[in-house]
């Protein structure tokens, strides 16, 4: 078996709220880097990208399944890193092999094992980070989880990137390719609807939803 | 995104700020999401990597720097040079009938096939070039990928056919079945042919179904796509869908968060003939029950009704989304394109100019000083 080794994002603390980049320089000459086999500068881009792997897998797959998921995508992305001739579009073809990644999870999960987060969470006991709160606010964070998951495709994606793995809308931009537009309009849209769902609409209609 | 300052829902997005960038004044509502949500967020868990990582192929003159001695280029010089002329003689009178740019092409399951020949689960280096067919049955599934294109997913009882593969287009025709395309290739570059439209990627993924008699589906999950047939647009930007028909083209987008009566009205819509009971009726259900945010829908229906039916769906239109500057109400009745395409931008749906450019380098038009080649007598 091959030896393995790990590469443990260097951002500290709590992702960061502002700042599109967390470190270092441009992402093209860290993809350049990593093409020709620089370990640290494809740490580097786990370090900057994971956090949208995250967010694009938990949009679609149950959380407990979600890390090793987020590994397997960039387990998948390495060897085929060659393949990408032009490296500006490194965002959206990893974006690309996360959301085939999800598709795959559910083709090749059997449909009793179809995920409900409530009931997963309380047989496996496996999420440590719900030790930290109160049974009531994480029954309530899996209801607005499951309520995110229930809007259409292109909504839930930038909302948990924003509301989940605290991404601002310009940095989610700049991780998945899309322009400022289309993520100011699918995160405004998203979360009028949401606020819909969750039964807590903040104000009446005011005559235009675009 | 270009925003109309009337559009009142848009004095509202410029004054979310914490939802866009968690500046100006917090919104405690989406604040409490965000600690509640929390505890989903990525722990910051290391990537496991295994010890080799697959370095890139080196470059011949790196292979060379070593030799660089006259004995051992002299030597290289002969050997390439009989090398070379050995090919030329063995390889000259054979055809190549497989040979010319070419995708990568995988097993998902079952036993997808190129013309006559499966593609084995493990065959790691299957090829699907132009002019190929691709086929899957009702228990396999392949996938097609390029490097300056996506990946394309096959489903169960699909027909693929690889037309045109080079730097400015790609372009595969689907029979029958359904893809998913995820695109990562310049907006206009990946068309698909199918038996009633032609669907052109404008920087997105979506899934496209044609059943086998021609009829299609698209919808689209990020960006947008153009649907074309005989001078009838379509645009499908994310979280929408169209259908398509035979010998008539592209029907009416609708955001699929659409209420009941406003789909079933544009499915009637699309199936009705002109001038019939049946298309009126559908027509003031559309607009009765569209939102602001069906105006997608109402744009194209600017260009599929008659002259009295165009001022009523202008009317509806401008009431959900004023007009932009520089667009009047004359000018749109008589489908001005470029007061139409102003009035799409304004949705911030996707930049018609992308649409414009693929249109001219799809259907050049002729120098304005051109002759016809056939004049009329």
């Amino acid at each position: 078996m091959a030896a393995l080794s790990e590469l443990r994002s260097p951002r500290p603390g709590p992702p960061a709220v502002n700042g599109v980049q967390e470190t270092g320089g441009p992402d093209d000459a860290l993809v350049r880097a990593a093409q020709h086999g620089d370990r640290a500068a494809f740490g580097l881009l786990y370090a900057r990208y994971s956090r949208m792997v995250h967010g694009i897998l938990l949009a679609r797959v149950p959380f407990s399944e979600v890390d090793d998921l987020v590994q397997d995508v960039f387990l998948q992305a390495l060897p085929r890193l060659n393949t990408l001739r032009e490296i500006s579009r490194f965002p959206g073809w990893l974006a690309s092999i996360a959301r085939n990644r999800a598709i795959d999870f559910h083709r090749r999960t059997k449909p009793t094992d179809e995920f409900d987060e409530e009931s997963d969470s309380a047989q496996s006991g496996t999420h440590a980070p719900f030790a930290n709160h109160s049974s009531h606010s994480s029954a309530e964070a899996h209801a607005i989880l499951q309520a995110i998951r229930s809007l259409p495709d292109a909504y839930r994606e930038p909302l948990i990137l924003r509301l989940v793995e605290g991404m601002t809308g310009p940095e989610i931009a700049a991780r998945t390719g899309l322009t400022h537009g289309s993520v100011r309009v699918t995160l405004h849209r998203g979360m009028q609807q949401l606020r819909e769902i969750l039964g807590r609409k903040a104000s009446p209609p005011t005559g235009g939803v675009l | 995104m270009t925003k109309n300052p009337t559009n009142p829902e848009n004095e509202k997005m410029l004054n979310e700020d914490y939802l866009w960038d968690a500046s100006g004044t917090p919104d405690l509502e989406i604040q409490r999401l965000e600690s509640l949500l929390s505890e989903f967020r990525q722990t910051d868990r290391a990537l496991v990597l295994p010890a080799e990582l697959p370095a890139a192929p080196r470059k011949f003159h790196a292979l060379l720097i070593p030799m660089l001695t006259l004995p051992h280029l002299a030597a290289a010089a002969v050997i390439l040079l009989a090398a070379g002329l050995t090919l030329f003689f063995f390889t000259r009178p054979k055809p190549a009938p497989e040979t010319g740019p070419a995708w990568d092409v995988a097993n998902l399951q079952g036993a997808p096939q190129i013309g006559t020949k499966a593609i084995a689960a493990n065959q790691t280096a299957a090829k699907f070039r132009v002019g190929q067919t691709l086929v899957t049955n009702n228990d396999s599934r392949a996938s097609l990928s390029e490097a300056d294109l996506g990946e394309i997913r096959i489903d169960p009882n699909s027909r693929v056919r690889l037309v045109q593969t080079d730097a400015n287009r790609k372009r595969i025709q689907l029979d029958v079945g359904t893809i998913h395309a995820a695109i990562w290739a310049p907006p206009g570059t990946f068309v698909v042919d199918t038996p009633s439209a032609v669907a052109i990627d404008l920087g997105c993924s979506y899934t496209l179904h044609v059943a086998p008699d021609g009829s299609g589906e698209l919808h689209t999950t990020y960006g947008w796509v153009g649907f074309h047939l005989l001078g009838r647009d379509s645009f499908i930007p994310a979280g929408a869908m169209c259908s398509t028909r035979p010998e008539q083209g592209p029907g009416i987008p609708y955001f699929e968060d659409a209420t009941p009566a406003f789909r079933e009205a544009i499915v009637q819509f699309d199936s009705s003939v002109e001038n019939s009971t049946d298309r009126s009726a559908a027509i003031a259900k559309m607009l009765s029950e569209a939102r602001a945010h069906d105006a997608l829908s109402l744009w194209h229906l600017l260009f599929r009704v008659n002259a009295a039916e165009r001022s009523q769906v202008y009317a509806r239109f401008a009431v959900l989304v004023p007009p932009p500057q520089g667009v009047t109400r004359p000018g749109i009745l008589n489908l001005d394109q470029s007061m139409l395409d102003l009035w799409w931008n304004s949705l911030g749906l996707g930049e018609i100019s992308q649409w414009r450019f693929w249109q001219q380098s799809a259907y050049p038009q002729p120098p304005p000083n051109t002759q016809p080649l056939l004049q009329e007598k």
